[in-house]
């Protein structure tokens, strides 16, 4: 459990950053907390030829409110998330990320990019309608969060391309509930709630490659149906794999839960509204 | 946790019963620690080794040529041909089988040593892991122990059957006739490990102009290793010294000679002058380091309508792995799941069938509780079932056949012998501390208006603890464990050194090996020192494993430390001119009975034996030190009791521990706060294995949880709040002290399962209980009704 050889640069700059990443031909990658790829390398199941450190890059962490949405720098780390009161819901989601000293190193941008189906922040990027912005040596783009992930572990990021931050909607109401085997594990099944312009969005982390929106719980909630059988149709919607850790049928009966207590924390589908 | 007092540094009037201030804890809790992992020495190089990736396969070329052209030295399995690890046993039926030091020929399981590198760094190691290139010939695996075997593991047992043995008292048949009711079951048990916090580690380094091998180990057992070594490598045993320095936990785990040790002394020799260094990383000890409880248990018992149990019978088989461990055999589990199978329950007739079957999987070991966690599972599964079918409550069943007071010394259908009773007062003790009448009441408010159900569930167990030269026979070995020794030295200046032959794997034996020798002699705690872990300094100790070292190496230290008074009392008595019987030491001073002041100093007395021989009183020695031996000849049965109230989320399946309750006997305890920590750890482990800690293999021989993201092992969050209580009946021992190094893993699988069973009327036959185990059950109970 040792990495293989690698070249190390700390880049001073994002220009920096992808200008290493384009010239090392798709063998570079991007160390940033380190609390995904290290472990990673030490299992010899990645082996970049250059590691480009991008942590000292100034000007690429904090929380800005910005209108409707905040802004979140590539670098935050998950610790700043959880003590950040701008977004309530981000705030929560941040808090059930691993254990203190992998929420103290770990990054918003690093977690965006590695793209864990199980993982709280891509979750909400998806269940809030968040923008990513990234920047390439051809200059900056920006990427709805709901195009960026494409399988799992998988996005539609190049190799020479750095997410620099995002913009994440603030929910006028919100939810979140999630469901893991122990504290700090990544969540067998997680469930975001977040009404962005007046629209309920749900959303499942943890049941398919890549976070997906449960569209006939929301039509559900959008006729007037009670959570209760949002949750069901939610389950319905989705086709979850099963591992060491529950079956398919387990994963779905969660999930509906899951989307159920979300939105009971969110006050949706109460019949009062 | 029941409180425990803290007097630091007690000195003066006896520290044992108290909870001194641990004598390793200055150097580990400010990171003085000294771990095999620390030691640098010069020249020293660092081993990797090649893995098997296949479950089971011949081998058909090791290619060495790429990592020696880039300057590594390689050993392959050839080098090491000539020696075999093959544990021994005089057991009828038992098939020995040779474990290989690096695989040759074929690999047994995946994980398995096959070449070993070494290299400057342990990066650079593991990179030319990656040039030894080693050509498989994929065999079919079997994973399973009561599966048809594939191709056998070993030639030497087409059936994988390494070992089968029958115990029999009465008549099983005639029992079931006479039965109200016979319940039978199928109940197997998950795979998991011990999983220290410091995974194993060694440095061997070889002196070829002395020809001497020093081995430092994290073992529970350097003794034992010192001991194998020697004949391993065909040397002088005085010629090998074995250390094992700070080890960070061991639950049997390293309680095991390993082929990785084995190969890295051989290298050792291979490069004179050399220390070699190994420490397992998490990956290697998931894979290749030992397991255990894969079990099944094919079990019935009938009971009369009373609830009096009539008879058991049993067919156990147990996963041993692709080796029979060395050198403890593949008889570990199963002799002792049908020894023990009865537990503290009166029985009269009994069949039980045990046998270990090997497979492709990591060869299983020692671990903390050995086989219990899952005999108690099965024998308290089936109280329970008989219980609700003959409508009694699970606490009335378990009365009715605990073995009592008055039945001491009771023999066990397996020809054990009880010599504890007291199972009716640790349960009745833990039933008080649970708040057992409240938690029923809260069960039927529960039922009545709704609410998350809650079950209470219960275990009774007996742990056989010390076991003497009679005791430890049963898998005749050709070594019996039942002993250790100890040396107490008084310097001139009238501190205390002591050279024990215990081990410590966190479990604070220095402290209490010092309690023992300043009570037993009469000086303070903090005058005595406890040198442990090298074969060099100390004379004789077995180790660290079945909860023996407080009973055997704690005798040993006392009969050592009482030789020693002795002599300090004659070498006074002569120098005061008074009666042996007149005197007395206490706090290091010695008086005579009725006069207020002491007349003499231990250091006095010390000074006099060695540095003032002209003072010496006619017929004594100089020198103040003794070295006994101590052996209980029998074990000193734990008698202990756990149960707790759980509740279930019907919703996700989750099991939420609302009160955990634990009461022992560890007839007197030496030292409270070691005492409940030693319950406590125990029973978070049982916890792990009962609800989260699993070992899985697919059926090509892959391991599936081959890293803590998929072995989930408890952390403090997942470990409720506990409650322990004690019963202190002493023992028939000098210190009348009882094992408690295990007895909190045995309680747990039953106390969850039951609890289980109880909140939802639901049948739990396989461990672990997750929440998709539960929410599968209540699935199961809805389509049924
Ligand atoms: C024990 C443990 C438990 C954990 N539990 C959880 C959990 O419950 N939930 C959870 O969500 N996560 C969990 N994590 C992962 C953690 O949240 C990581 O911090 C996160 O997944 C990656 O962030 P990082 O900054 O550490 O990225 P790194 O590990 O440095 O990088 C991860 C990947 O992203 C790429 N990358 C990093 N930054 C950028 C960027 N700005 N632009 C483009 N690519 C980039 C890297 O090249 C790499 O491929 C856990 C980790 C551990 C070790």
């Amino acid at each position: 459990m040792k990495c293989a050889p690698f070249e190390y640069v700390r880049a001073g700059s994002v220009a920096e950053a992808v200008t290493v990443l384009r010239d090392t031909d798709g063998e570079g990658k991007i160390l940033a907390g380190g609390q995904s790829l290290v472990p990673i390398l030490a299992l010899r199941m990645a082996r970049p030829a250059v590691l480009v450190d991008v942590n000292r890059i100034p000007d690429l962490d904090g929380v800005a409110r910005n209108d409707g949405s905040v802004r979140i720098g590539a670098l935050t780390r998950h610790s700043a998330l959880v003590a950040q009161t701008e977004h309530p819901l981000l705030a929560e989601a941040a808090r059930w990320i691993g254990h203190a000293a992998i929420r103290t190193r770990g990054t918003a941008g690093g977690s965006i990019a590695h793209a864990d189906p199980a993982a709280e922040l891509p979750a909400v990027a998806v269940g809030c309608g968040a923008t990513v912005h990234v920047a390439g040596p051809a200059g900056e783009r920006s990427v709805p969060a709901t195009e960026l992930f494409v399988g799992a572990l998988m996005t539609g990021l190049g190799e020479d391309e750095m997410i620099t931050g995002l913009d994440l909607p603030v929910p006028a109401r919100w939810g979140f509930a999630e469901f893991a085997r122990r504290h700090g594990d990544f969540a067998l099944v997680t469930a975001v709630v977040a009404e962005i312009e007046g629209e309920i969005r749900v959303t499942v982390g943890g049941a398919a490659p890549v976070p997906v929106r449960a569209s006939r719980a929301e039509a559900v909630l959008a006729a007037g149906g009670p959570a209760a059988e949002a949750g069901r149709a939610a389950a319905e919607d989705l086709r979850p794999t099963g591992d060491l850790h529950g079956s398919a049928d387990y994963r779905r009966a969660i999930a509906g839960e899951m989307v159920r207590r979300a939105l009971a924390q969110a006050g949706v589908g109460t019949g009062a509204n | 946790m029941s409180d425990a007092e803290d007097t630091a540094g007690a000195g003066g009037t006896g520290s044992l019963g108290r909870s001194v201030r641990r004598k390793e804890d200055r150097r580990l809790v400010t990171g003085h620690g000294r771990f095999v992992s620390d030691l640098q020495l010069p020249r020293m190089r660092h081993v990797a080794f090649v893995r098997s990736p296949m479950g089971h396969a011949r081998i058909t070329g090791v290619d060495t040529a790429a990592a020696v052209d880039a300057g590594y030295r390689v050993f392959t399995g050839a080098d090491f041909a000539g020696v075999v690890l093959r544990a021994r046993s005089a057991l009828p039926s038992y098939v020995e089988t040779d474990q290989p030091v690096l695989a040759w020929g074929k690999v047994r399981f995946a994980g398995e040593p096959v070449a070993a590198v070494v290299a400057g760094d342990r990066y650079r190691a593991e990179d030319a892991c990656e040039l030894v290139e080693v050509d498989y010939d994929p065999l079919p695996a079997t994973v399973c122990a009561w599966a048809a075997p594939q191709v056998p593991v070993h030639a030497a047992a087409p059936d994988n059957v390494l070992l089968e043995r029958r115990f029999e008292a009465g008549s099983v048949e005639a029992a079931f006739a006479a039965a109200a009711v016979v319940v039978e079951r199928e109940l197997v048990t998950n795979r998991h490990a011990g999983n220290p916090m410091e995974c194993r580690a060694g440095v061997a380094l070889w002196d070829a102009a002395e020809r001497k091998l020093t081995f430092w180990s994290g073992t529970q057992v350097p003794h034992i290793v010192r001991n194998m070594l020697a004949e391993l490598l065909d040397l002088p045993e005085g010629n090998v010294r074995v250390i094992a320095p700070d080890v960070g936990g061991g639950f049997g785990v390293k309680a095991v000679l390993y082929p990785e040790d084995v190969a890295l002394c051989l290298i050792a020799r291979g490069m004179p002058g050399v220390p070699v260094k190994w420490v397992e990383d998490r990956v290697e000890h998931l894979a290749a380091a030992t397991h255990a409880r894969d079990h099944r248990y094919l079990i019935s018992a009938g009971f009369a309508s009373d609830g009096a149990l009539l008879g058991v019978q049993a067919d156990v088989s147990c996963n041993v792995g692709a080796y029979s461990v060395y050198p403890w055999t593949a008889g570990i589990e199963p002799l002792m799941a049908g020894g023990l199978l009865s537990g503290p329950y009166r029985l009269d007739n009994y069949r039980c069938t045990v046998r270990g079957v090997a497979t492709n999987t990591a060869p299983s070991g020692p671990y903390r509780g050995v086989a219990r966690p899952a005999s108690v599972f099965a024998m308290e599964t089936v109280l329970d079932a008989a219980a609700r079918e003959l409508g009694l409550s699970g606490v009335d069943i378990r009365r009715r056949n605990l073995i009592r007071p008055q039945d001491i010394p009771y023999t066990m259908p397996s020809r054990l012998v009880d010599d504890s009773g007291h199972y009716g007062a640790c349960l009745d003790a833990a039933l008080e501390a649970l708040g057992y009448e409240q938690w029923r009441a809260e069960q039927a408010r529960r039922r009545a208006e709704g609410g998350a159900p809650i079950g209470i569930g219960f275990a009774v167990y007996n742990e056989l603890t010390g076991l003497g030269r009679a005791a430890s026979a049963g898998p005749r070995m050709p070594f019996r464990t039942g002993h250790d020794a100890c040396t107490v030295r008084v310097n001139p200046d009238g501190k205390v050194t002591v050279f024990s032959g215990v081990t410590s794997q966190g479990q604070g034996l220095e402290t209490t090996v010092a309690q023992i020798v300043a009570d037993g002699l009469g000086v303070g705690y903090d005058e005595v020192e406890v040198r442990i872990g090298d074969t060099d300094t100390s004379l004789w100790g077995f180790g660290a494993f079945s909860s023996r070292q407080a009973v055997i190496g704690g005798g040993a230290a006392h009969r050592s430390a009482v030789a020693v008074r002795d002599k300090v009392l004659a070498l006074a008595a002569g120098l005061l001119e008074a009666a042996v019987e007149d005197l007395r030491i206490e706090g290091g001073q010695i008086r005579v009975v009725g006069e207020p002041t002491p007349r003499l100093s231990v250091a006095e007395v010390a000074r006099v034996a060695y540095l003032e021989s002209n003072r010496l009183p006619a017929g004594i020695e100089p020198g103040l030190e003794a070295t006994q031996f101590y052996d209980p000849v029998r074990g000193a049965f734990a008698a202990g009791a756990q149960a707790a109230a759980v509740e279930v989320d019907r919703t996700t399946g989750e099991l939420r521990i609302l009160s955990y309750v634990c009461v022992e006997d560890a007839g007197r305890v030496m030292h409270p706060q070691i005492v409940d920590g030693q319950i406590a750890g125990s029973i978070a482990q049982g916890i792990g294995g009962a609800l989260y800690e699993h070992l899985v293999y697919d059926e090509d021989g892959n391991l599936s949880t081959g890293t803590l993201l998929d072995y989930l092992m408890p952390t403090s969050a997942e470990i409720p709040e506990l409650t322990i209580g004690h019963l202190a009946r002493p023992a028939a021992n000098p210190l009348g002290v009882r094992g408690v190094g295990e007895g909190g893993t045995l309680g747990p699988n039953a106390v969850l399962a039951g609890a289980l069973g109880d909140a939802l009327g639901v049948a739990v036959d396989t461990l672990p209980i997750t929440p998709a185990t539960v929410w599968s059950l209540m699935r199961g109970q809805e389509a049924g009704s």
